[in-house]
């Protein structure tokens, strides 16, 4: 987003193509940022909403990215439109389809945790606020059609492709977490009391699904949590031996808002190393602990559970080399990044060895792809926070812009013209 | 369950088309609809006049205390319950006054 703002400010036309329903990422699921605890909304809301309202900025939400083909200078890329069997034009946002609809699903933007309903505005801050039909959770009961007095359910609706010329191409395709399963002795993704990062975003954000902390497992209000970092990141065993670089301080932020929204409650971090690298950083760290967030470090080895499902952390401690069992009421995994880039044949890029997209000169072009005209930015390229990949966003608005102005044939064309496509 | 009655024309026999390309998700939605309109009318009965806790209601519906709390936080959002206090460590669900039939 802040990519497409900062090339449309300069007047260049920019299309963004965004997969899911809504614009926003996983910034928008988020409860605050580190180190300043800003709300995550209130950066985000205000940046979806200008992109939806400048006039250089063309959204195409619910889209995906099927091909990209060099023509001429640019590019040709090709995107399938997905149905929403509501028609954009007509729907308000009122949300009356989806208080009619009978059928209730797990809703992602809550990691499942939360639900709506089969139609659905996708969130309360979701940009645009059309609704969306999920058609493999509906029965096709007219409910949606009946209470709709703007006339926009459409369940006749098919897909559609278009194209798009461009000029350049600025890949934004974000992050994944590292599967929570996939370390077994750790118990995510068996054990309901052992969550992901973002889980406990959504517990701590205003909006989530419980409006409170509350333990997945049984609605019991945690009194100790406890975090396992690198449980995801630094590990071969994995195929991710980098650090992620957010890991810690996405556990200290959470750590200290816990403490605020429970005070009661004991937090502990079972650590190997923190690295609090950013500005700000090691005093956010330094307060942590002075607000009573307990450190401990060592190397947990398993994670298991008794018989009213608290889990219980085995962990080695590197101080004595003692190993000792501890039991909390909720644990969280402090996952690492992946890429969520799958080109699947879209856009054929050169990866690198940690499998986000290569970066050949990062010293010299940190935005440049081993593609010509093709760019990267944010966690697309590798692991970074909010901070840097809102840099990141800026450099490559200023690398794109730079390489249409020098093809530009005797500089002659106007802007508006050429068109920068954010995937 | 179709409860849309049958159309005429392209429409209708557009929507008649799309039932049948969606003959699986239809059945699958429509099981899912059946349980869930169950253990809501369940939850509410149980939780109408005194307030419960996940645990007390998994247990009065035999259900996982997991999926009750799952169930809770939809019934919640579109205000069919709403949380009263507290009972220890969790918190009471009643049914909102709203709502009741």
């Amino acid at each position: 987003m802040q990519a497409a703002l900062d090339l449309a400010d300069q007047g260049f036309q920019v299309a963004l193509v965004e997969r899911e329903p809504s614009i926003g990422g996983k910034m928008i699921t988020l409860s605050k940022v580190f180190p300043t605890l800003d709300c995550c909304s209130c950066i985000t809301t205000p940046k979806m909403s200008a992109v939806a309202h400048h006039p250089k900025i063309r959204l195409l939400t619910y889209c995906e990215l099927q091909s990209v083909a060099d023509e001429g200078p640019g590019f040709r890329a090709t995107v399938l439109q997905k149905p929403r069997y509501v028609d954009a034009h007509k729907c308000t946002g009122c949300r009356e389809c989806e208080y009619a609809c009978p059928v209730t699903v797990s809703s992602p933007f809550d990691r499942g945790l939360g639900a709506y309903r089969a139609i659905r505005v996708p969130f309360s801050t979701a940009v645009p606020q059309i609704a969306v039909l999920d058609i493999d959770n509906c029965f096709l009961c007219g409910k949606c059609e009946k209470a709709c007095s703007a006339g926009a359910v459409d369940l006749l609706q098919q897909p559609e492709t278009f194209e798009i010329a461009a000029a350049t191409i600025v890949m934004a395709s974000g992050f994944d977490l590292t599967p929570v399963g996939a370390k077994k002795e750790f118990g995510g993704g068996v054990f309901r009391n052992v969550i992901d990062p973002l889980m406990m975003e959504r517990f701590l954000a205003p909006t989530g699904p419980y409006g409170r902390v509350l333990r997945p497992g049984d609605g019991k209000e945690p009194t100790s949590i406890a975090y396992v970092q690198c449980a995801g990141s630094r590990d071969q065993t994995l195929g991710v031996e980098y650090c992620s670089r957010v890991c810690c301080m996405y556990a200290v932020k959470q750590a200290m808002l816990i403490s605020g929204a429970l005070p009661m409650a004991e937090v502990t971090i079972y650590y190997m190393d923190i690295r609090t690298f950013g500005k700000g950083y090691e005093q956010f760290y330094q307060n942590a602990q002075a607000m009573g967030v307990e450190f401990v470090r060592g190397k947990v080895a398993s994670i298991h559970e008794d018989a009213e499902k608290n889990p219980i952390v085995k962990v080695e401690l590197t101080d004595d080399g003692r190993i000792v069992e501890r039991t909390h009421d909720l644990v969280v995994l402090s996952l690492g990044m992946l890429p969520a880039y799958q080109s699947r044949g879209a856009v054929d890029l050169p990866l690198g060895n940690d499998h986000f997209v290569a970066v050949p000169a990062p010293n010299a072009s940190p935005c440049a792809t081993g593609r010509s005209g093709i760019f990267v930015t944010g966690t697309a390229m590798g692991p970074m926070d909010i901070v840097d990949s809102i840099v990141s966003a800026g450099a490559v608005a200023a690398a794109v812009s730079a390489y249409i102005r020098e093809r530009q044939d005797g500089r002659t064309a106007p802007h508006d013209q050429q068109e920068a496509l954010r995937a | 369950m179709s409860t849309t009655k049958r159309e005429g024309g392209p429409r209708g026999e557009a929507l008649r088309s799309l039932r049948e390309a969606h003959g699986a998700t239809v059945k699958r939605a429509q099981a899912l609809f059946r349980e869930q309109r169950q253990m809501q009318q369940s939850i509410c009965q149980f939780i109408r006049d005194t307030p419960k806790t996940v645990p007390q209601i998994a247990a009065e519906i035999g259900k996982p205390a997991h999926e009750v709390l799952w169930f809770m936080a939809a019934l919640k959002k579109y205000g069919i319950v709403m949380e009263t206090g507290m009972c220890g460590d969790y918190p009471l669900y009643q049914r909102s006054q709203e709502t009741r039939e």
